[in-house]
């Protein structure tokens, strides 16, 4: 099954062209590095696949659903049940505790509290945070608000994982252990990932990497399937 | 994965969701952001509310007793020009045949204290006190005259020099029953008993703290107008048969006022006619309300953008998260809502309080120009609460919806991009339409008037080109940010004054909305200013002109416009002998209608010194000028010259013919001049008084003008007369100049008072705008700590934004107020009271009020960036 599949999407902000006919695919369960220097327009395709901002041409498909065309209300719903993001600087609810961040998505799409009640601890369990799960963002490492973002993105049992820059903001040891944490949620999960890094170390955990240049992907290496 | 389709059905839950999670949380987490959020609503509803209130309680005491001397009448007679004569009251009798009706003849006649003649005119009201008495058969409340006070052993029936008194006037002036009171009435003093207090009765309107209760005959036989009455009420008795009654009376009478030329009133016609104020005031205190809505709206709006665009990147994680917009927008109408309402309530109370010292001032003001009104107590109804409770929800509604609508359908990516342009209304940014709206404007101002069917005259096309002008100075004023940021930034010294350029640089809605308000309070206020300016200067003008005798003669209580009193032939002849006294303009003046239009009638009889006569300012002079210009003819149609206002309210020019109706008979009237007047706006017809004389069978004149004989002392000519006659009031030329001025000034005060407070509150907002941009730039602020700046160069930035923004507000409101000023002047003014105006802009006051509003703003924001320089900043961004 193709997680994701994204065909000559191009994107250009004033005229200035960002992205110039990007395509590639992910399988489920497949994990992919996305580098290229600054400015390359990493976050901006990423931001497209999240249904946050919308390709000028190209077509993006996810488990089998294209993004073309659709209405905010749709495009909301993928965001609720499809694909989670992760970002650099984590953007948690100021005003919501990790575990009400976590909750936060559940309680979005309806789930009922009995069965949110049941499925909390494990989230936060997964990404080791009992033992903060009340303290509020300000009040967070790093490392650990990073956690709550990864719990809340996988809260919804998605189907992909955008994550932008997701070590990107801590050192290099925590960023490992997210690396990690990411890797084996994937595996055990079977999402795919797409991960836009600057640290060749974080290729360690992806089945391949994509080059971006200039708006195009120069180099699809593909790395042991 | 699981509910991944059933979420758009279930929109009550999610908005459950984002209330119990995000809205409540942030209020709890921010008690003093929320509690200045709904304290600025309040303020803005208050402001609304209070102007509505003052302007009710203050014109509704306006001659509101007036109306129910006999319980509620049916019919008011009066006559057109004159008195009507005792005889009727047979006559109407006749015509009622078998009806029950209750008939009540009245006499009014205008008095003053003689100790303190500057407490304004005082109303001697004749009343039939038995036929009143018994009015409690008609129906069951008649005045409580006819209560305990009027009745035993203290009847006054008859008596000249007994009358009643409400308790508002024993505790105006101190007094009790049995205590003497001395007035003036005409040119007598005549000292009288209170013979009784009638108390307040929460049931009817509470006698006005002016007015004298007496009986009819009494005062009849004090003012010298023995059999004669100033109207007649009729009041239809009470029944099953009543409506039928008062159809067949209203008819009759009809007939009879048609084959008489008096006047039929229904008491709402009267409600009308008589509450029909200064139109200038009136315009002021209209466009004084309309400057409280203004401020107010601005004010809510900004408070709700801020709150929006605080959030800006909360909205933006939330819809990553998959919240729709139209769920993040119903959120925030619900708050807007919540708050809306907290706000009103709160603004209502707020409100409420200011009324009552607001009335006070507005009270001062109209009992300087007119005798008939009284403060009746600011009640709180509940149709102005609603209406308040309303304005301050959907104004708070609206001004959510706007920039929440906005925030949920920016796509989220953008909103957060660190440092992204801020979001806030797109609409203040279009200047295109602010010019298109300030030629629209420009275009309404052309529109012709609308006559009512009442015949006055409404300036449509004025009050839409002010209000277009006003929005479109709104999206203008964004222009203006750039120059300021240069002119701010120029000279890089100070590094904390170029960070604050660089914040105006790009602006945030915020930015606009603030500047914007600032200049609608301040272009309101200053084009309020120019019209004031304007007036006075015009006036001193015509005053100068007008006033050129040495003394001034007039029965006491003259400055108002509703005085009535006379002197009597005796005195004035035997003034008009005195040693030292040249010659004299006289002066009587009645009140006639026409139609529906009350209008002054002068009697003027010129001193005959072809250099030293009354010198009118003329639009339109006469052919034959000179003292007895206004005598050339003998018969009809006899010569008239006509103010201003009469002219435009009759459509009347020089050659026009006025049918005048007098005791003796409808008289032609051909206009031969047409002069400026400023005193009144109901407008004036001058003939030779030895016309009024003859057909009103009176020798009486209201004001003179005395000229001295050359080299004359003037002060002891005035102490002579003032002792020869010690009910009348004589003033010297510049005593009645500077009484003009100062009537004048009177009749603005409250225009001053309330502008400061739009500016205030204005300010106020300022301040609001820049401690909610610096909570949002917390980051910025960090680094700047980080870069060395301490907490005094950040208030100095603080406080260089603030300036700004004031000098933003102070540019766009001055440039609205010239033109807001040109409509008021060249279209509203003499379109509704017709006067002509010259274009004075006060200069030396905007001055003065630009360098207040700048420094301070720049108190204001500096305090706020001081507060605010140690916030801790967020982590999480
Ligand atoms: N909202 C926007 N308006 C204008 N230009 C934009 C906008 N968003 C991105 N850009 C431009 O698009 C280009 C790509 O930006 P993008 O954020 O995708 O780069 P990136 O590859 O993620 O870089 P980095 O590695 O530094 O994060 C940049 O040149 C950026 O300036
Ligand atoms: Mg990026």
């Amino acid at each position: 099954m193709i997680a994701l599949q994204v065909s000559k999407v191009t994107k250009s902000y004033d005229k200035d062209p960002v992205l110039r006919g990007v395509s590639f695919s992910l399988e489920a369960g497949e994990r992919a590095a996305l580098m290229g220097p600054s400015g390359s327009g990493k976050s901006t395709l990423l931001n497209c696949i999240g249904g946050i901002d919308r390709p000028d041409e190209g077509e993006i498909t996810i488990q089998g659903r294209s993004l073309k065309g659709m209405d905010e209300n749709e495009l909301c719903q993928i965001r609720r049940s499809m694909v989670s993001t992760v970002f650099q600087f984590f953007h948690l609810l100021p005003t919501l505790t990790a575990a009400e961040n976590i909750e936060f998505p559940l309680q979005l799409s309806g789930m009922e509290e009995k069965e949110r009640r049941e499925l909390l601890p494990s989230l936060i369990e997964e990404v080791g945070l009992s033992h903060r799960s009340h303290a509020m963002p300000h009040e967070l490492s790093g490392g650990e608000m990073q956690r709550v973002a990864i719990a809340r993105a996988l809260s919804i049992r998605p189907k992909l994982i955008l994550a932008d820059e997701p070590t990107g903001n801590l050192d290099s040891a925590t960023g490992e252990i997210i690396l990690d944490l990411l890797e084996e949620l994937s595996e055990r999960h079977g999402i795919a990932m797409l991960l836009v890094t600057h640290s060749p170390g974080v290729t360690r955990i992806c089945d391949r990497t994509l080059e971006m240049q200039d708006g195009v992907l120069v180099d699809q290496s593909t790395a042991v399937v | 994965m699981g509910a991944s389709d059933s979420n758009s059905e279930r929109p009550a839950a999610i908005g459950r969701l984002l209330w119990s999670r995000i809205i409540w949380r942030h209020w709890r987490r921010e008690p003093r952001l929320t509690f200045v959020l709904v304290g600025i609503l309040a303020l803005g509803v208050a402001v609304f509310l209070a102007v509505r209130l003052a302007n009710k309680a203050a014109v509704s005491g306006f001659g509101m007793f007036t109306e129910s001397i006999a319980g509620e009448s049916d019919f008011i007679l009066r006559p057109r020009a004159g008195t009507l004569q005792v005889e009727v009251l047979r006559q109407l009798r006749d015509e009622a045949g078998a009806v029950p009706v209750g008939i009540f003849p009245v006499l009014e006649v205008s008095a003053a204290l003689s100790e303190r003649p500057e407490n304004g005119l005082l109303k001697l009201l004749g009343a039939d006190l038995v036929a009143l008495q018994n009015a409690g058969t008609y129906a069951g409340g008649g005045t409580s005259v006819s209560g305990d006070s009027a009745g035993g052993d203290d009847s006054i029936l008859g008596l000249p020099d007994r009358g009643f008194v409400g308790a508002a006037f024993a505790k105006r002036f101190g007094m009790e029953k049995d205590e003497q009171l001395s007035v003036i009435v005409n040119d007598q003093i005549i000292d009288f008993t209170i013979a009784g207090v009638v108390p307040e009765d929460p049931n009817r309107p509470a006698v006005p703290d002016n007015l004298v209760l007496m009986d009819l005959p009494g005062l009849q036989k004090l003012s010298g107008l023995e059999g004669q009455l100033t109207r007649v009420e009729l009041r239809i008795a009470p029944g099953t048969q009543a409506e039928q009654n008062r159809q067949r009376i209203g008819a009759a009478m009809w007939d009879l006022a048609a084959a008489h030329g008096w006047v039929l009133e229904t008491p709402e016609d009267r409600k009308s006619s008589v509450t029909q104020m200064s139109a200038a005031f009136r315009l002021n205190l209209t466009i004084l309300s309309g400057l409280a809505l203004l401020v107010g709206i601005y004010l809510i709006m900004q408070a709700m953008e801020a709150a929006v665009v605080k959030r800006r990147a909360e909205i933006a994680v939330l819809r990553s998260l998959g919240v729709t917009p139209a769920q993040i927008r119903a959120a925030w109408l619900w708050e807007g809502l919540i708050l809306g309402v907290v706000g009103a309530i709160a603004g209502i109370i707020l409100g409420r309080l200011m009324a009552v010292g607001l009335v006070v001032a507005i009270s001062r003001t109209v009992n300087t120009l007119y005798y008939e009104t009284t403060t009746s107590a600011v009640t709180l109804e509940t149709g102005e609460m609603a209406f308040s409770l309303v304005f301050g929800i959907v104004a708070s509604l609206t001004a959510a919806l706007i920039p929440a609508r906005e925030a949920s359908l920016t796509a989220p990516a953008q909103s957060m991009r660190q440092g992204g342009q801020g979001g806030g209304l797109a609409l203040l940014r279009n200047w295109p339409l602010g010019l298109l709206l300030l030629v629209a404007g420009i275009a309404f101002a052309f529109v012709p008037p609308r006559v009512l069917a009442s015949g006055s005259i409404v300036p449509v096309g004025g009050y839409v080109a002010a209000v277009v002008l006003v929005l479109s100075a709104s999206l203008l004023i964004g222009l203006l940010f750039r120059p300021l940021a240069s002119l701010l930034g120029r000279g890089k010294r100070d590094a904390m004054r170029h960070y604050a350029a660089s914040q105006l640089r790009r602006p945030e809605g915020r930015h606009r909305l603030t500047a914007a308000g600032l200049a609608v309070a301040i272009g309101m206020s200053a084009a309020m200013a120019i019209l004031v300016a304007s007036f006075e200067s015009t006036l001193t003008g015509w005053i100068q002109q007008l006033l050129k005798a040495d003394i001034y003669v007039a029965a006491a209580g003259s400055n108002s416009v509703t005085n009535e009193n006379t002197l009597s032939a005796v005195t004035w002849q035997e003034l008009e002998k005195m040693e030292g006294i040249a010659g004299m303009d006289k002066l009587r003046r009645y009140k006639v209608s026409i139609g529906d239009n009350d209008f002054f009638l002068g009697g003027a009889d010129y001193n005959d010194d072809p250099e030293r006569f009354l010198q009118l300012m003329w639009l339109n002079p006469p052919k034959v000028k000179g003292p007895n210009s206004l005598e050339v003819r003998e018969t009809e149609p006899f010569p008239g010259w006509i103010s201003e206002s009469l002219a435009r309210r009759f459509s009347l020019e020089v050659g026009s013919e006025i049918p005048l109706p007098t005791p003796d008979g409808t008289k032609r009237i051909e206009v031969t001049g047409i002069f400026a007047e400023y005193g009144n706006e109901t407008g004036t017809l001058v003939i030779a008084r030895n016309l009024t004389r003859d057909w009103f069978q009176d020798d009486r004149v209201s004001n003179m003008a005395v000229y001295a004989d050359p080299g004359a002392d003037i002060d002891a000519l005035l102490e002579q007369i003032r002792e020869a006659f010690p009910g009348v009031v004589a003033r010297s030329n510049e005593n009645l100049k500077a009484e003009s001025i100062r009537i004048f000034h009177q009749t603005f005060a409250v225009t001053y008072a309330l502008e400061a407070i739009a500016v205030i509150i204005a300010v106020a907002g300022l301040g609001l705008a820049l401690a909610g941009l610096l909570l949002e730039r917390r980051g910025e602020l960090t680094t700047l700590k980080s870069l060395g700046a301490t907490r005094a160069d950040i208030a100095r930035a603080s406080m260089w934004e603030g300036i700004a923004l004031a000098g933003a507000g102070l540019v766009g409101g001055y440039l609205l107020s010239f033109l807001l000023g040109w409509i008021l002047i060249f279209v509203i003014n003499p379109q509704s009271f017709g006067w002509t105006l010259s274009y004075r802009v006060p200069w030396l006051s905007f001055i003065g009020l630009a360098i207040i509003t700048l420094i301070t703003a720049g108190a204001v924001a500096w305090a706020v960036g001081h507060r605010n320089a140690n916030l801790p900043g967020e982590r999480e961004e």
